[in-house]
């Protein structure tokens, strides 16, 4: 119990950190919001018509002063609204959010099965067979993002027309997203899961459970999956920030809506608002997987129970 | 910054006879050619326009605002300009004026101060709501004096307005404080898009993302349905009944909808259009057009007819103050080397600070050459010499001048890389500005920290000049003093003419005057007349571009 409050606690402590250095950093970027949206030549506005704008939405305060502002808006529920297109942040949020957590969550099974196809093949099988998808995480991990999504459009859809890109119906718009984004989530869980899978089958209980007639895939998934998932868990966590990054780039390289796109368009338009909710939902929400990830696993892995009741 | 448009090419071909029997016999050949099975359509094509069908058309960025005055940003336009309604129409080949919801060319009186427009009285906004001569003075008042409150700008093209007056219920007048010669055409652009009163009321967020479905105007297309930042889906107008009388289409849009899909991955973008994901997309970098080409498919180059894509070198920095100086950047940059190496053929080599379609052109004969010789001759001249790493010093100071990088402009970054290759040759240092548009735009009037502005502006008016040099508006050479007065005061005595003289042979002469100063000074470097393009399939006819090279789709019409 006291390994979880205080786990607890250093997770709060992580979010309000992140809060408060999310802002300072939004601050440093060159331009303001009002020079993004009013400063543009063609307007023609004045530097003093442009303080008169930065005074109605209040940028022309203090930092310290508008962190205040925004730190209690955020406790008790108010998000702020949008400088760039004057919608709250709730609203904009309430609409990108179920794109990207489809998006997200779909991508993250997909990995997870790619990720256990490629160890189970790695592990077991004939030789080459194992070289050969051994191989394979390294070259995941080192492809990017960006250059897998245009080379599974232009193959894909361009070149055999298999999924169409524009104007697709919503499941046919997902599977090159949800593929783009599996792949590089896939290559470091498969590679924690190859390597636990090797220490595992190296344990001297495994030998015992053979000695005693049990067959490769009893061994498999009984005593090996069992105890290599622990370590995989741990990573999974880790890679909920490489899927919200993943995000930001397949959102715009497909041209979907969500808070990948959000995020882009907010930086660019240097919506402090809105960046700043989108910095502490996804810090929120890897501290609270994290946090569910360290919690859950006593509860898997019997030794740790003992470490922590210690 | 973000206007452009072209509409050099062969303009679209209005479908005449011979076209529609060349394409019947095409379509004939192909039908034999093809399965003796299909039961295709005989000769859809040589019919002429078909009613029906969606034309998806693909868009590179998301559009910011349907305000009108603020719509020059081309997503932005294209909305406007297909969901609006203006006094007058601009024809984009001839850039001449014709009635559209005024029943005739406006009366102007001898200074050009008050405009009197008849208007028609049978036209309605798609929210059913008459258009009125009330609603129209309405319409003109916000655009021509703004709305601090709400946050509303004064439109760029609308000069000295004083205020509106209805005459009687088809009779509308407009006066102006000083004369306002630019005003028939400044309605006729996408920045007077006519509104309906529930409309004018909104403040600037109101007209932002979220809220296209209630921009009401009177245009052939209304706005069914949006995805923020995703797509736009346009309808229609059935009932739409006054087009420009140059139009070939009198009545509704050919299509039903339109699909407005934003991709703003240029590969993206043109790979889809090639596959035949789409009808249409705008913006086809010169490195893509092949693509396009060679998928079967046509480019539409439409010309901008404003000032052209160049360099604007401000020449109040203490580096720039010397003509030497900026006549040794003239001489040193190879020009031609730039347009052959980085565009195509759609981007002609600019012959004067305006394109050779813009109202008010005047060629400045061997004003750019390419002569490097001069160039190191006019600043050992002006006292640079050559430093130990090759870049030109005086008095313990660096010839180092910083360029902004132009966003919204093709190619702008490939431009200055190798500009600043042909000015180290020289010895002049050309860094680039780094950062994105907000971070370009804050820097951009700051001359500490950029000394020359690449830019572009397009307007098929004699005021586009004075759009871009002018203290009131871009002032792309930062021509104003601290005082509060032009540095250049002849320059800028030459552009108030260009936007004040009634008549329009003594525009011409002013805006002449003032490409002239331009040469002289040695105040700017052209590169290219820019152009517009789009990629257009082959079943898709009838695709025109308005005069600054923004997409009119009701005359579009989709074959089979």
């Amino acid at each position: 119990m006291r390994f979880a409050l205080r786990r607890t606690g250093q997770a709060a402590l992580v979010v309000v950190a992140t809060f408060v250095l999310a802002f300072l950093l939004l601050q440093a970027l060159p331009g303001d919001a009002i020079v993004a949206r009013y400063a543009s030549p063609e307007l023609g506005l004045t530097a003093a018509q442009l303080d008169e704008l930065r005074a109605v939405y209040g940028t022309d305060q203090p930092i310290w002063v508008q962190l205040w502002h925004s730190a209690a808006g955020f406790l008790t529920g108010d998000l702020g609204t949008s400088l760039q297109s004057g919608a709250s942040v709730e609203t904009l949020l309430a609409a990108a959010l179920p794109s990207t957590l489809l998006l997200a969550s779909l991508g993250f099974v997909v990995a997870v099965l790619l990720a256990v196809g490629i160890a189970v093949a790695a592990t077991n099988g004939p030789g080459w067979l194992r070289r050969g998808f051994r191989s394979l995480p390294p070259l995941f991990v080192s492809i990017p993002v960006f250059w897998l999504g245009i080379v599974l459009l232009q193959v894909l859809s361009f070149r055999l027309g298999l999924v169409p890109v524009i104007n697709a119906s919503p499941a046919e718009a997902l599977i090159l997203p949800v593929l783009t984004i599996a792949v590089p989530i896939a290559a470091p869980l498969a590679q924690v899961l190859i390597r636990s899978i090797d220490d595992t089958v190296a344990e001297p209980f495994i030998a015992v459970a053979r000695s005693r007639g049990a067959g490769p895939g009893w061994v498999l998934s009984r005593e090996v999956a069992r105890n290599a998932l622990l370590p995989t868990l741990t990573i999974a966590g880790v890679l909920f920030g490489e899927l919200v990054a993943g995000a930001v780039v397949t959102e715009t390289v497909f041209a979907r809506s969500g808070l990948g796109r959000l995020t882009q368009e907010a930086v660019a338009n240097r919506d402090i608002p809105v960046l700043q909710a989108i910095v502490v939902i996804s810090g929120v929400g890897f501290v609270v997987i994290n946090l569910v990830v360290d919690l859950v696993s006593p509860a898997i892995d019997p030794r740790l129970r003992r470490a922590v009741h210690a | 910054m973000i206007r452009t448009t072209p509409q050099r090419t062969p303009r679209r071909r209005r479908p005449s006879i011979r076209l529609a029997v060349a394409a019947g016999v095409a379509s004939t050949m192909a039908l034999t050619a093809c399965a003796a099975g299909e039961a295709a359509a005989p000769g859809a094509a040589s019919e002429g326009p078909v009613t029906g069908g969606t034309l998806t058309y693909l868009e590179h960025q998301a559009y910011t605002t349907l305000y009108p005055p603020a719509a020059g940003f081309y997503p932005n336009g294209a909305l406007v300009n297909n969901l609006t309604a203006r006094l007058l129409h601009q024809d984009p080949e001839t850039l001449e004026l014709e009635p559209w919801i005024a029943t005739a060319l406006p009366e102007v009186n001898d200074d050009a101060t008050e405009y009197t427009f008849d208007i028609r009285t049978d036209v309605t906004y798609s929210d059913g709501t008459p258009l009125t001569a009330e609603n129209v003075v309405a319409n003109l008042d916000l655009f021509g004096l703004g709305d601090q409150d709400r946050a509303l700008i004064v439109s760029e093209a609308v000069n000295n307005y004083e205020r509106g007056e209805v005459v009687d219920d088809d009779t509308v007048r407009f006066h102006f404080r000083a004369p306002a010669p630019g005003f028939a055409q400044a309605v006729s652009t996408i920045n007077s898009g006519l509104l309906a009163d529930a409309t004018l009321e909104r403040d600037s967020e109101g007209f932002g993302p979220g809220n296209a479905a209630d921009i009401i105007g009177a245009g052939p297309f209304t706005v069914e349905s949006e995805q923020v930042g995703t797509s736009i889906r346009l309808a229609a107008r059935e009932d739409y009944a006054w087009a420009p009388p140059s139009a070939e289409n009198q009545g509704r849009p050919y299509v039903d909808a339109v699909d407005i899909v934003i991709a703003p991955e240029d590969s993206v973008r043109i790979g889809s259009l090639a596959s035949g994901q789409a009808h249409i997309a705008r913006q086809v970098e010169p490195q893509h057009e092949e693509q396009v080409t060679s998928a079967g498919l046509s480019l539409h180059a439409a010309q901008t007819n404003g000032v052209n894509n160049g360099l604007s070198f401000r020449f109040d920095h203490p580096l720039l103050q010397d003509i030497r100086v900026r006549r040794a950047l003239i001489a040193g940059i190879d020009r031609e080397e730039v347009v052959s190496s980085i565009f195509s053929d759609a981007y002609p080599l600019a012959t004067s600070s305006l394109s050779s379609t813009a109202l008010g052109y005047s060629e400045q004969e061997d004003a750019y050459a390419y002569d490097p010789e001069l160039a190191e001759q006019l600043l050992d001249d002006a006292g640079w010499v050559v430093g130990a790493d090759g870049i030109r010093v005086r008095d313990g100071q660096r010839l180092r001048l910083v360029v902004n990088e132009a966003l919204p402009q093709p190619r702008s970054r490939d431009v200055i890389t190798l500009v600043a290759q042909q000015l180290r040759e020289i010895g002049v240092e050309l860094e680039l500005f780094q950062g994105d548009q907000a971070a370009q735009t804050a820097a951009s009037t700051d001359i500490d920290q950029i000394q020359i502005y690449h830019s572009m502006v397009g307007r098929a008016d004699f005021d586009v000049i004075k759009s871009q040099f002018s203290i009131d508006n871009r002032n792309t050479l930062l021509n104003e003093g601290a005082d509060g007065q032009p540095i250049d005061a002849e320059l800028e005595a030459l552009l108030q003419q260009v936007a004040s003289e009634p008549d329009t042979e003594a525009r011409a002469a002013a805006s002449a005057a003032v490409q002239a100063h331009l040469t002289e000074q040695a105040y700017v470097l052209p590169f290219f007349e820019e152009p517009q393009v789009y990629g257009v399939q082959p079943q898709v006819h009838g695709f025109e571009t308005e005069s600054v090279g923004r997409p009119t789709l009701s005359g579009v019409w989709l074959e089979g």
